[in-house]
């Protein structure tokens, strides 16, 4: 079976897992114990090797969370309550904790995007003013690809409000990019297993001098941020899959970005790219004009290819919020395949994965007219 | 003292020579009911009295007592030697601490030393005298303590009186095929036909690549619902994504789903009679959608010669989701699944398609050739 869904999981790390539960195994002791040490050195130890791969840990902090959507509902929630401004773009993380906010009072403001999922940094920034607490938006898109430029973004937002908060979700960009965090970044989320690591790890990153308010009280872990006894298993996990990530990060970037493009010209006609040139080379969104995409995805699951789609059929739902805040019509939004590759996909499986969209789409389209 | 489950039956005292019968039906259908759970089951007449069970499974037994159809109440209560003290020590076990009562006797042995009223009397009596909260009032009284005397030297003692599902014994009734999709309709009608006491069947029809076997998981989820109830233990379904191509293809788009549902009834037929059932169930009722009109009706019954019975037809929604809330399947037929396929619904289906105008669109298909081919795409599930 060839896995092109890595933008919703991936493949956990064995070697490294295998580190991290020999550890676990042996170091079960409380960190916070007084008897704790060993176990807390190895949470220092891990936290500065993964915040250091993305930011200067003279002037970032991480705390630990249960994953990408924990760190996006931290940074959320506890930045003020005036307005809030983030991309229509945004994963469902970020936007339902906006909705959510809305619901208590706060003020939501949504940034419009294009075609390609990119918000629109003019409409963006005219929505800040001096009332907004926070800005959010997606590093990477994480249904079409597309890189929203955060750095300058938060930039202009600094210089035109320098107390409004910066956030941005990371987690699909989160050792697969090859950037760090400038200064104007105030908070960004990441998660372990879109990278190899394990579901239920991930972090938010702050940047020194931010205040955050607690998000679970208790025995005041991660700098009393996030309290409840730390995930040492899947915190040494996330750690050993990100040495091994970041090592072959831009080579990766390289790779992935000749096999994106050689999937993109291999495939029919029929498929319009959803996702921007310059997006991801880990993410490629195509949209099967006028046949559905996930009809689509259960003929390559019988040809033995899993792929996936911008949304599930129904008829109370029928398409993504996302692709239709692109501003696609129906012919484009009913179609849409979310096709996202690891470090471990290869040349082979990318010639055999179009072989079969293109037979699967051929079929579909003989088989409904 | 000992805890006794007495379960008296619905509409079998009407039945006359048959009654034997349809006890014995119902007896195998209680047996069933309470398997793997500690029990014996006696009949003594008008009623059936289960003993010898775990009283810690006492709730579970009343609970799958209470799902068999043809029982028309249970009560909970317990078992004594039939002297007057002895009836008192349950009596007081059973009995209301507050509030207004009555004891109600009956005496199956007419030779007991007391008549009814002496006993009801007597036992009221000291009951009021254990507990001062309490009252008579025997035209609308809140508690009724029962009082059973058996023609064996002992009595039975109980206190309320637990509705059953009412109904006749499922088997009693021949056997019938359901057609059960994964809304909230077609797990009532199933329900409603067991209740009269048909032995009913499972038929699926799905559309693999249109459907997913989420779709598919849910209706077992349904039927799995449904077998406490004494429905069939198995799934049946059939692929029906080849002739909704086809229709698609070949006829015209508002007859879509009137040329279906005359596929999925022949289909339902063959696999009926490979069944032995005698006749078809759906979940239908007058006027819903657009397949459901009279002339949608008579579209699918015109190719069918088994019954098809419809207990829904007179039902509006809302009494639809009642019974299905009653029963435990509202729930699951809610839940969201891809019922896809959108991509087949026409954007006006015919509400008044004339039989001689879907005839002549049915013409253009292979009408033999698709069923064939349906039926052998059947998978049977245990459930």
């Amino acid at each position: 079976m060839i896995y092109l869904d890595n933008a919703a999981t991936t493949e956990p790390n064995g070697e490294a897992l295998a580190r991290a539960v020999a550890f676990a195994q042996t170091n079960y002791l409380n960190p916070s114990a007084q008897y704790g040490g060993a176990v807390l050195s190895a949470l220092k130890e891990a936290r500065e090797g993964i915040l250091s791969k993305i930011a200067d840990p003279a002037q970032f902090e991480l705390i630990f969370t249960s994953g990408g959507t924990e760190a996006d509902n931290q940074a959320l929630e506890s930045c003020g309550r005036r307005n809030l401004v983030i991309s229509a773009g945004e994963h469902a993380a970020v936007y339902e904790t906006g909705v959510h906010l809305k619901s208590a009072g706060t003020e939501l403001r949504l940034a419009p995007i294009g075609k390609d999922g990119k918000v629109d940094a003019d409409a963006l920034l005219s929505l800040v003013d001096e009332k907004t607490s926070l800005v959010s938006v997606v590093h990477v898109n994480n249904e079409t690809g597309a890189v929203n430029d955060i750095f300058s973004l938060a930039e202009r937002v600094k210089a035109k409000f320098p107390r409004c908060l910066f956030h941005s979700d990371g987690v699909q960009a989160f050792g697969k990019l090859p950037v760090r965090l400038s200064r104007n970044i105030d908070l960004y989320s990441v998660s372990a297993h879109k990278i190899g690591g394990l579901k239920g790890t991930g972090a938010l990153i702050k940047r020194k001098g931010v205040a955050l308010s607690p998000y679970l009280h208790g025995g005041g872990q991660e700098g009393n941020l996030r309290s409840g006894t730390e995930n040492v298993l899947g915190i040494l996990d996330f750690f050993y899959v990100a040495e091994e990530k970041f090592r072959t990060l831009e080579a990766d970037f390289a790779r992935l970005a000749g096999l994106r493009k050689r999937l993109l010209q291999s495939l029919d006609e029929c498929f319009v790219p959803i996702s921007p040139e310059d997006g991801s080379p880990y993410l490629l969104t195509v949209s099967a004009r006028g046949l559905r995409g996930e009809i689509l995805q259960r003929l390559l699951l019988e040809r033995g290819v899993i792929a996936g789609t911008g949304s599930a059929c129904s008829s109370k739902k029928p398409h993504s919020r996302v692709i239709e805040a692109c501003g696609y019509g129906k012919d484009i939004s009913d179609g849409v395949l979310r096709l996202s590759f690891s470090q471990k996909t290869t040349e082979e499986e990318i010639d055999f994965a179009a072989q079969a969209l293109n037979a699967a789409a051929a079929d579909l389209r003989s088989r409904i007219g | 003292m000992e805890k006794v489950i007495i379960i008296r039956y619905a509409e079998i005292h009407l039945k006359g020579k048959n009654r034997g019968y349809f006890e014995r039906v119902f007896c195998v259908n209680l047996e069933r009911a309470m398997k793997g759970l500690r029990h014996e089951l006696h009949r003594t007449s008008g009623r059936y009295l289960v003993a010898n069970f775990d009283e810690a499974q006492t709730e579970e037994i009343c609970g799958r007592i209470s799902r068999v159809f043809g029982v028309h109440s249970y009560s909970v209560g317990l078992s004594v030697p039939y002297d007057a003290e002895s009836i008192y020590r349950a009596a007081k076990e059973v009995s209301p601490r507050e509030g207004t009562f009555k004891v109600v006797t009956h005496r199956a042995d007419k030779k007991y030393p007391m008549t009814s009223m002496e006993l009801s009397a007597h036992i009221g009596g000291r009951l009021l005298d254990e507990f001062p909260a309490l009252r008579v009032d025997v035209h609308e009284p809140e508690h009724t303590v029962c009082l059973d005397i058996r023609e064996n030297g002992t009595a039975l003692v109980f206190g309320k009186f637990e509705r059953g599902a009412g109904g006749m014994p499922v088997g009693t009734s021949g056997k019938g095929l359901l057609m059960i999709s994964g809304g909230i309709d077609s797990p009532v009608a199933g329900y409603m036909m067991a209740k009269r006491g048909m032995n009913v069947e499972l038929l699926h029809f799905h559309s693999y690549p249109y459907t997913n076997d989420g779709a598919k998981e849910k209706v077992k989820e349904l039927a799995k619902l449904l077998s406490k109830y004494s429905v069939s233990g198995k799934l049946i379904t059939l692929n029906v994504a080849h002739i909704q191509e086809e229709i698609h293809a070949k006829c015209a788009a508002e007859l879509n789903v009137t040329l279906l549902r005359r596929f999925m009834f022949r289909l339902a037929e063959k696999i009926a009679r490979e069944l032995n059932a005698k006749c078809l169930i759906t979940g239908e009722s007058l006027g819903q959608v657009a397949s459901q009109t009279i002339e949608g009706i008579t579209s699918s019954n015109a190719v069918v010669s088994l019954p098809v019975l419809r207990p829904l037809i007179g039902f509006d929604k809302d009494e639809i989701v009642l019974v299905a809330k009653k029963i435990g399947t509202f729930e699951t037929s809610v839940l969201p699944f891809e019922d896809c396929c959108t991509v087949f619904l026409p954007e006006f289906p015919a509400i008044k398609p004339k039989l001689s105008f879907i005839e002549e669109e049915e013409n253009k298909l292979d009408v033999d050739g698709l069923l064939r081919e349906a039926l052998a795409s059947k998978e049977v599930f245990a459930l």
